[in-house]
């Protein structure tokens, strides 16, 4: 065997381990959610037709639900209070905040997310069976959605959570000045490019706290206004 | 003593592929079904579709082709998940051998799928058993181990925080985030162990062959000659039994496959216990929600039947790692140095992977907590 035969087998068994390694990473990035939302969102417009922020309506599923309410029932008469249950919209609200409240509000023509502020008017309530998280983002500045069209992405870049929005009545708008405007809500499908960077993005960073996969399903509320 | 180690290793290991695949079909079939009524006797569509009926959400999809599948991923997870926790309530009414049955195998099922993703030690114990020198019935062992370790601290942080100490779900939660923690923190030191020590016996072996090594022209001669040497103890011996049967002529070499060190259990127990000590979170809310139905054994069994799904897709995953080491033996032929390669890279690579892994889970893991 000459040295040469050995160093292109060498090479060989490189390009072999770096395939079984991304395929290996391949894996990890079939990531899979754990809890399932809901979301119904009101597009809250004050004055002078400007948005003024988002409030929430997150159904979660039944599993997430029996882990939530476990143990929330002081009392012990079967009944969750409002009482009870405030400590736990406290927690996620709280905690929202280092996951952007997975509420992205961005111009439809431009990705950066615009600035929003801490949660307000939040709580839960518990129907039995399932759990629901209210509470409204203020935006930072409101927003005048006849001078650009809104759009509202809700999804976890992690893809823990698997944010989708109700068939029904997913997007309302709320308040007198919401008039000429109307809100449709954009789920991706198959027919359209793959979207590349949060793909590759995915199979590299699954494993950190910045992964992106979740950023593929991401479903988009959007919101036009017709112009006076 | 190689040719029929292999062959059944290859045996085992379709055999397993086989039954992963038609499990993979029966599911996939199964949910084709339109379901007009299970075998038991008990309406499916029972009382858990109607809660979820009024907020149905628009089913999760991502662009492009890779998008059907990965959404599929996505969609399979939940409807499982709803079916079990179907299952879990049918228990309560009417025939429950029949819905512990069915509840059971849609665990094993939902394991199978679950491990899939990350989480279930796939690649620390499939570079462990590639780092070292263990066989497709050790690593599917120790899959199974770590699995069944899994399961146990699932049904341990559940019964000892809900129903022994009352704590609260949210508890059960950063409890069971401590605990990853905890584990990956160990995946990144037994990383470092492997590491460290393979990294001592590489330089051992290596100054032994530089100070046996007189020449470069030698070295030359030395590799032909080896050749043939390899040439012969391929056929019947390829344990470490060689190196020393065959004297003098191959001393120089370095016996990289010796690297791994000799099988131990401290070893084997130390990967097993840091994967196992992770429970995992979809056997955490099957339990929780078992206990809310007032069912907790329903959810330990389905735990168990979860973890051997899980096992079952891990060890695949680890003897395809496996055989994939022994394929990349094969490419070098009867070359001996090839063969000393081919082991330096995998013990090596394995030690690596496992610490790298173990330490960026650690470090995103101590990241802020989760609100969901």
């Amino acid at each position: 065997m000459s040295p040469r035969g050995l160093l292109g087998r060498q090479l060989l068994l490189s390009i072999l381990l770096a395939a079984a390694a991304s395929a290996g990473f391949a894996g990890a990035a079939i990531a899979h959610p754990h809890v399932w939302a809901t979301v119904r969102s009101e597009i809250v417009f004050g004055p002078d037709h400007r948005i003024t922020g988002i409030r929430h309506h997150w159904t979660f599923d039944e599993f997430y639900t029996a882990m939530a309410v476990q143990g929330l029932d002081a009392n012990g008469d079967g009944v969750y209070s409002k009482e009870e249950l405030r400590p736990l919209a406290q927690v996620n609200v709280e905690s929202l905040k280092d996951f952007d409240y997975f509420t992205f509000v961005h111009l439809s023509d431009d990705d950066k997310p615009l600035p929003l502020k801490a949660p307000v008017d939040y709580s839960v309530d518990y129907d039995k069976t399932l759990l629901t998280l209210h509470f409204t983002l203020p935006l930072e500045k409101p927003l005048d959605p006849k001078v650009h069209e809104v759009a509202v992405d809700v999804y976890d870049p992690s893809f823990f959570v698997a944010f989708g929005f109700a068939t029904e009545a997913p997007v309302i708008l709320t308040g007198a000045e919401a008039k000429g405007c109307s809100a449709n809500v954009t789920v991706p499908d198959a027919e359209t490019a793959a979207d590349t960077k949060a793909l590759t993005e995915s199979f590299f960073s699954q494993l950190g706290p910045n992964s992106n996969f979740g950023s593929q399903f991401a479903q988009t509320a959007l919101v036009k206004c017709t112009a006076h | 003593m190689h040719r029929p180690l292999s062959r059944a290793a290859l045996h085992s290991l379709s055999v397993l592929v086989l039954g992963l695949v038609l499990l993979i079909a029966a599911l996939v079939s199964s949910r084709a079904e339109t379901r007009p009524a299970t075998p038991f006797g008990v309406p499916v569509q029972g009382a858990a579709p109607s809660a979820f009926a009024p907020q149905a959400a628009a089913p999760l999809q991502a662009r492009g082709p890779f998008g059907k599948l990965l959404s599929w991923v996505a969609d399979t997870q939940q409807s499982m998940q709803r079916e079990l926790a179907t299952g879990v309530k049918r228990l309560k009414s009417g025939n429950a051998i029949g819905a512990m049955l069915a509840l059971a195998g849609l665990s094993f099922l939902y394991g199978v799928v679950h491990a899939v993703g990350p989480g279930h030690g796939k690649a620390i114990i499939s570079s462990y058993v590639v780092a070292n020198e263990e066989t497709v019935r050790r690593g599917i062992m120790i899959s199974f181990i770590a699995a069944a370790l899994q399961a146990l601290t699932a049904i341990l942080l559940v019964s000892v925080l809900l129903i022994g100490l009352n704590a609260t779900g949210l508890q059960v939660n950063a409890w069971a985030n401590q605990l990853e923690s905890v584990s990956y923190a160990m995946i990144a030191l037994v990383g470092l162990y492997l590491l460290t020590t393979q990294s001592v016996r590489l330089w051992h072996s290596y100054r032994e062959g530089s100070t046996a090594q007189a020449a470069k022209s030698q070295a030359v001669h030395a590799h032909s000659d080896h050749g043939h040497h390899g040439h012969d103890h391929h056929h019947h011996d390829h344990d470490h039994g060689h190196h020393h049967a065959h004297g003098e002529a191959c001393d120089h070499m370095v016996d990289a496959r010796e690297l791994a060190g000799p099988f131990s259990w401290r070893k084997v127990m130390a990967v097993v216990f840091s994967v196992g000590i992770r429970p995992c979170t979809g056997a955490i809310l099957v339990l929780v929600f078992a206990l809310t139905q007032g069912l907790f054994w329903a959810g330990v069994a389905a735990t168990f039947a979860m973890a051997f799904g899980t096992a079952i897709t891990v060890g695949v995953l680890a003897s395809l790692a496996l055989g994939s080491r022994e394929l990349a033996l094969k490419l070098g032929g009867a070359s001996a140095a090839w063969a000393n390669a081919v082991w330096t890279a995998c013990t090596m690579g394995g030690a690596a992977v496992i610490f790298v892994f173990g330490l960026v889970l650690f470090l995103a893991s101590l990241g802020p907590a989760r609100p969901f």
